[in-house]
């Protein structure tokens, strides 16, 4: 099965909440270094779907998780540790959640300080590195040692993403990224994410069916827990073949 | 009408609730203003820096007790502080809602409510009647134990209000347990975490009865944390009770010592509470 063109393979994937099912035998591949948008109404199981990637869906307790997903041909479930798979997983939410008690500068490296507890020269390069790929470097360099929390939404924002990129992760999810964010804000993180997938894979659930068509290479659309359908952004939008598809992008339920 | 009425209701109240309060702080404020009226006189350079003088002499100073206060009180929290946290830090991240924390929780809980002359005896059985003799540690082991239900208290709930997007954010990074729990969780909570642990410090300052069973008294300039050692908690007890006017005078200057201290403490709580950004918590 292992195939240089699968960064991401995933077979009949099910969840649940307790009894409830939230998640109905889910199959797709996700190529390297393309940006995939999830979209589909509100509670089809975007997020669910999402957080069984990086194992934080089981967290809760009651929550089940069937199905298998491999990452580069590992099965994250069975041969991989959840700590990794969440350092090779990285995860950026919609509500962006710096860490108040670190500087700027701490929270680009909390991961690397507190996992491997790297050198202090070291650790300034790594933020330095990573607040410029977020476009944040110009902003913040007299500020590095202000409180993550004094930035504005969208600076937090892209400081998340600069926190996540920091551990180097195969692949990023991020779950409405945008979604409380101004439009100027938003364009720049459209841009960043454009930006990432040169050296990661990006998977991304938006509201907005002009941004998924915006930033991505494929598309999956999700409806009550299924996956209805999955294919190149250009084709969902050009031609649909499901007429549920073709339904919620046109904007008429959702 | 019935808009007027209101009203009218809506003063009543007011100002009924600022009479009641200015009724309650009177007291308070007249206690204050008697500890400085009484105590300020006594205090002089001599008094900051001098042992007492010998019964019947004048002058002379309470600084030796001044010393053994600090001294006990940072070896109280020393050793109550970090059980404090690491009491609070299990019933926040850790306890289920199983037997085991319900009755480590109710004990925290009831242990603030016990009498602090028992804590005194206990440390005098303990310790005390052990090693023969009235020593300072047997006093800081009283007031620690008396800090560790206040810190844990305020350090469970200050993390229990750390929003759960810090620990998905700490568990999305693949940063181990522990170490989410200590720099992450901890950290947001730190604020909390202080004033609990400086407003404990403030309580045991005023704690008397653990003292004389413990610590006891001492004229003297203290030899070494294993022997009695003068508070100004036993100082002003044993001076006030004396009969020797020069005496009571110092008893109401110490006493004027341990209201600054204690209000130093809350200002200083005031101040470190003071957000500095808003906080995603
Ligand atoms: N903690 C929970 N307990 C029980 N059911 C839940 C829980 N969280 C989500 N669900 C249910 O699981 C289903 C999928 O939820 P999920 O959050 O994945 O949807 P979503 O597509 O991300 O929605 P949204 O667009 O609103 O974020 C929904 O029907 C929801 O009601
Ligand atoms: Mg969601």
């Amino acid at each position: 099965m292992t195939n240089d063109s699968v960064k991401l393979d995933i077979l009949k994937l099910d969840a649940w909440f307790g009894d409830k099912q939230a998640l109905k035998g889910i199959s797709l591949r996700i190529k390297p270094k393309t940006v995939t948008a999830v979209i589909g109404p509100s509670g089809c199981g975007k997020s669910t779907f999402i957080r069984c990637i990086n194992r934080m869906h089981e967290l809760t307790p009651g929550n089940k998780v069937a199905g298998t997903i491999l990452l580069d041909g590992a099965d994250i479930y069975n041969d991989m540790d959840s700590m990794d798979v969440r350092r090779k997983v990285g995860m950026v939410f919609q509500k962006p959640n710096p860490f108040p008690n670190m500087s700027i500068a701490d929270n680009v490296v909390a991961g690397l300080k507190l996992i491997d507890a790297a050198d202090k020269k070291e650790l300034e390069e790594m933020a330095k590195e990573n607040l410029k790929a977020v476009g944040l470097w110009k902003e913040v360099e007299n500020d590095l040692k202000k409180s993550g929390a004094s930035l504005s939404g969208g600076q937090q924002q892209r400081l998340c993403i600069a926190r996540a990129l920091a551990m180097r992760p195969e692949i990023i999810l991020m779950d409405e990224p945008t979604s409380a964010l101004d439009p100027a804000s938003t364009a720049k993180i459209e841009e960043l994410v454009k930006a990432l997938k040169t050296e990661t894979t990006v998977i991304i659930i938006t509201h907005n069916v002009q941004q998924a068509a915006r930033i991505s290479d494929m598309t999956a659309f999700f409806y009550l827990g299924e996956l209805i359908e999955y294919d190149e952004t250009r084709s969902i939008f050009e031609s649909p073949k499901s007429p549920l598809t073709e339904r919620y992008i046109t904007g008429r339920f959702g | 009408m019935r808009m007027i009425s209101r009203k009218n209701t809506d003063r009543l109240i007011a100002w009924l609730s600022l009479a009641i309060t200015i009724i309650a702080i009177i007291p308070l404020l007249w206690i204050i203003g008697c500890v400085f009226a009484n105590g300020a006189s006594a205090i002089n350079l001599e008094f900051l820096t001098d042992t007492p003088a010998p019964y019947g002499e004048s002058g002379g100073g309470v600084a030796n007790a001044i010393l053994g206060t600090l001294v006990i009180n940072t070896m109280a929290s020393l050793f109550g502080i970090p059980i404090g946290v690491l009491t609070g830090m299990y019933l926040s991240e850790y306890a289920s809602s199983g037997k085991f924390s319900s009755v480590i929780r109710a004990s925290v809980e009831s242990f603030s409510g016990v009498p602090s002359i028992i804590f005194g005896i206990f440390a005098f059985t303990l310790i005390v009647t052990t090693v023969q003799h009235y020593t300072a540690l047997a006093a800081s082991f009283a007031l620690g134990l008396m800090m560790v239900p206040i810190v844990a208290k305020a350090t469970e709930e200050s993390m229990r209000v750390v929003s759960d997007d810090m620990r998905e954010a700490a568990i999305a990074l693949g940063i181990p347990k522990w170490a989410r729990t200590v720099k992450i969780v901890l950290g947001v909570a730190r604020g909390g975490v202080i004033t609990g642990s400086l407003l404990a410090f403030a309580r045991i300052s005023g704690e008397t009865a653990p003292l004389l069973f413990t610590s006891l008294f001492s004229f003297y300039w203290p030899t070494g944390i294993d022997q009695p050692m003068a508070t100004l908690q036993v100082l002003i007890y044993n001076f006030a009770l004396s009969g020797y006017p020069d005496r009571v005078l110092q008893a109401w200057g110490a006493s004027l010592l341990l209201v600054i201290l204690v209000v130093a403490i809350n200002v200083v709580v005031k101040f470190a509470t003071r957000p500095k950004y808003k906080e995603g918590v």
